[in-house]
């Protein structure tokens, strides 16, 4: 394996490797900062241009651009409230309160280094794990997808403090927005009130943007002024505070690179339940969980590590039989084909060195990206002391072309208004947002993995059970549920015993 | 005056432009519709031939790949139905996945493949039945003589996988219950080895690195000579129809094409098909290619219409 990697590490650092890493990795962070636009897009749009290239000038370009997508896409959660992709979204919660407050270059430093420290110790966890990376994925059938995705619900529950019914009222609102489309079980079409865009359900990323710009803009231009609230205070200073941060919670760092590894290594997960579940974890095992929500570093930590932990993850089903993790995945094997690597399970047997000099590209992409992020920190946390009228016409506009640019089909502009519209209704009526995406991207999962569950086990419900991964899995849910109110009460009886 | 002159020689230029544009064609880019999203194989086989593909055609333009992947490749496929028979629209097609919606009578689909112009064929794929590398079953007697329902896995009841472990269980006689909803054929495939189900029926190109990692087991292939040694063929298991069950990638363009262009379109694909470039990327790949011209493309799509006309009582509900 040695000689195997010296091969691929000769490949990679070589002038036009090291380029093309550098032109994937700009591109990366651009497409990441840009609503709707994220690393599937980009790599369909250039993916395509690498024939001719040598593969790995390729590979470079394509590893480049996956592990600087997720670092580009948390600048605009922090700063506007706007995560550049569904992963991003949990970043939101606690970095959009920290950059009001005056300290996006405390978030984003902190947001940098995470992502990098994740990136890389993704990829370290997928090189220890490919001699069992058949196992790990076979391990995982329809019942442990179905819990996996109803513990990613369960999250719903904890990302709008103080307002768990409204949260749990939204969610499931998601949740029938996430049954409209094609019904992979039964067949036929569902919920689409006769119109042929519905057919392959919500688009995630348009949805998103409805809900995450439009509402966030219009409160802006009816308040006036900019979105940090005392001008003078955006402490730029903070950066460097928020690279370290990273190393001080150095617990929050690991288990949400851990949590971002494991999610990702199951095909079909994909990063935002990674970035949802490390956060939820984050508050779980936090002294003071009443401080997220409101501007605590730990809470930028925890989803960015996970965000860049997955793409490591994601490989091992990828390397292991063909199988994508995620759209991005899919993509990639695209641009593997182009350059005469077959995907499935023969790939990592026929193209070792080429897979090497991917995840060696993967790694570097994901500090130099953080790198190179933190040198534009400065001028991009100044946006959040722009005035609306220029703020809010230029994020209007570069929403629009996101949701268009992901698929290139109009109705998604439509879709991104509607979106926008119900965003602010929430916004207005003091909803949270989050759980409408937490549900939109695995209700279908929960459904269809259900569905099939029942099939598998004629019917018996102690499929959930019976299986060692899937009792587990039923564990943590069962604990997840339980464990604040067991928590409340006992600080309630230590109150108590105090008070006699 | 001049202006009459000019009025005249526009009308007389809008008379001759479509003689003039058969000759010239192609003089702008060619937008080559894929109805799917990107990465999957329908994908790939059109990205990797579109640069092959500009070297063969008589005039230097650019082949655009294209996806449209709403409605289950129905809104791509009405895209090209719907373009202007000029030849600067084109697209590939899943038969019989474009093809089963149309004898099922789905709502509101605006095209007509009997109608469109075939321009030529990526090939087809072989089905059959493969089991994971432990099952005790060898032969498809063995699932038969089961003496309980086969759990088969596939994707959704409206796919074209599922109506071909319906037909093909159905000719062989095995009692079946499937499994469904799965994402595509790497999937069930894979759900089989996991244990999900006893047996799967799918293309053969998928199932093959499967067997070559050691993790499945082909014990039937519906051809008329099996390529899997070992593996029964369709004439062995007594079902010699079961050959036509099979997933073809055919290009065409919109009704109506000048017989020219359509002609140009044709033998420059065929061109691009058949050049060292797409053999040497085949190879590497491990993935086939076999070129086939308009007739061919035509050929294998009356042949589909007729075999699942036989079968629509197998091809789930309507969309």
């Amino acid at each position: 394996m040695l000689d195997v990697a010296l091969t691929a590490a000769g490949n990679v650092f070589t002038f036009q490797s090291l380029l093309f890493l550098t032109i994937g990795m700009l591109i990366g962070l651009v497409v990441g900062v840009v609503p709707g636009m994220g690393g599937t897009t980009a790599l369909a749009v250039f993916g395509p241009m690498t024939v001719g290239l040598d593969p790995y000038s390729a590979l470079s370009l394509a590893g480049g651009l996956m592990g600087a997508v997720s670092f580009g896409g948390s600048v605009t959660s922090i700063l506007i409230n706007l995560p550049g992709g569904a992963p991003n979204a949990a970043t939101c919660l606690d970095g959009y309160p920290l950059a009001q407050q005056g300290k996006a270059g405390l978030a984003l430093g902190a947001s940098a280094s995470a992502s990098s420290v994740g990136g890389v110790i993704g990829v370290f966890t997928l090189l220890l794990v490919i001699p069992i990376s058949k196992k790990i994925v076979l391990a995982f059938g329809p019942s442990e997808f179905f819990l996996l995705a109803t513990l990613g619900l369960v999250t719903i529950a904890a990302c709008a403090p103080g307002r768990m019914l409204r949260a749990m009222i939204v969610g499931g609102i998601g949740l029938l927005f996430a049954f409209i489309g094609f019904d992979n079980v039964n067949g036929g079409t569902r919920f689409t009130f006769g119109i042929e865009h519905l057919w392959e359900g919500i688009p995630l990323a348009p949805a998103m943007i409805g809900l995450f710009a439009f509402p966030e803009m219009i409160e802006l231009s009816a308040k006036g002024g900019s979105i940090a609230k005392d001008k003078g205070q955006v402490g730029l200073t903070g950066t460097l505070d928020g690279v370290w941060a990273s190393f001080k919670y150095w617990k929050t760092l690991l288990r949400g690179s851990l949590i971002g590894t494991l999610v990702g290594a199951i095909p079909g997960v994909g990063g935002t339940v990674a970035a949802f579940l490390a956060y939820f974890s984050t508050v779980q095992a936090s002294k003071n969980p009443e401080s997220f929500g409101k501007g605590n570093i730990e809470g930028v930590i925890a989803p960015e590590a996970a965000n860049n932990a997955k793409d490591g993850g994601n490989l091992i089903p990828t390397l292991a039989f063909g199988i994508p993790g995620t759209a991005e995945m899919a993509v990639l094997l695209g641009v593997l084909v182009l350059h005469g690597m077959e995907p499935g399970p023969t790939m990592i047997l026929h193209h070792e060195a080429e897979i090497y000099g991917l995840i060696l590209t993967l790694t570097l992409s994901s500090i130099l990206a953080s790198v190179i992020g933190l040198m534009m920190v400065r001028p991009l946390a100044m946006i959040t002391r722009l005035d609306a009228h220029i703020l809010v016409p230029s994020v209007i506009a570069i929403s629009f072309v996101g949701a268009y640019a992901n698929n290139s089909l109009p109705g998604d502009i439509v879709l991104a208004f509607v979106f926008g519209v119900i965003g602010y209704l929430l916004i207005r009526f003091d909803y949270p947002r989050l759980p409408l995406v937490i549900a939109l991207v695995l209700g279908e999962l929960a459904e269809r993995s259900f569905a099939q569950a029942m099939m598998i086990s004629g019917g018996s419900w102690s499929i959930f059970v019976t299986r060692p991964i899937s009792a587990l899995l039923f564990a943590l849910i069962v604990m997840a549920l339980t464990y604040p109110m067991i928590r409340t009460l006992l600080q309630r009886r230590h109150s108590v015993e105090e008070v006699s | 005056m001049n202006k009459l002159l000019a009025a005249f020689i526009t009308c007389a230029g809008m008379v001759i432009a479509p003689v003039a544009m058969a000759a010239d064609f192609p003089a702008k880019n060619i937008q080559f519709v894929i109805p799917v999203s990107p990465g999957g194989g329908f994908d790939t086989y059109v990205r990797a031939v579109a640069p092959i593909l500009e070297r063969h055609l008589p005039q230097s333009v650019n082949i655009v790949p294209t996806n449209i992947p709403a409605a289950g490749g129905a809104r791509g496929a009405a895209q090209v139905y719907r373009a202007k028979p000029d030849g600067y629209t084109i697209g590939i097609f899943n038969i019989p996945g474009m093809l089963v919606p149309q004898i099922r009578g789905d709502s509101d689909l605006q095209y007509d493949l009997k109608k469109m112009t075939w321009l030529g064929s990526f090939g087809q794929d072989g089905y059959g039945v493969g089991v994971p590398t432990a099952s005790p079953y060898k032969t498809v007697a063995d699932l038969k003589a089961l003496g309980r329902p086969v759990k088969f896995t596939a994707s959704g009841p409206s796919s074209t996988a599922y109506s071909a472990t319906m037909i093909a269980t159905d000719m062989l006689g095995i009692k079946r219950e499937i499994i469904s909803g799965y994402k595509g054929s790497n999937d069930y495939v894979l759900a089989v080895i996991r244990g999900d189900g006893d047996a799967v029926i799918g293309p053969l190109p998928v199932m093959e690195k499967f067997v070559e990692s050691g993790e499945l087991r082909i014990i039937g292939t519906f051809e008329e000579k099996s390529s899997v040694p070992g593996a029964q063929n369709a004439v062995e298991m007594g079902q010699p129809d079961l050959s036509k069950l099979s997933v073809g990638r055919l290009v065409a363009g919109p009704p109506d094409l000048p017989p020219e262009v359509a002609k140009t379109l044709s033998e420059s694909l065929m061109a691009a098909m058949q050049d060292p470039a797409m053999a040497t990327w085949s190879k590497e790949s491990g993935i086939a290619v076999e070129p086939g011209d308009a007739a061919s493309a035509k050929g294998i799509l009356e042949g589909q219409f007729n075999f699942y006309e036989r079968y629509s009582k197998y091809l789930g509900p309507a969309n």
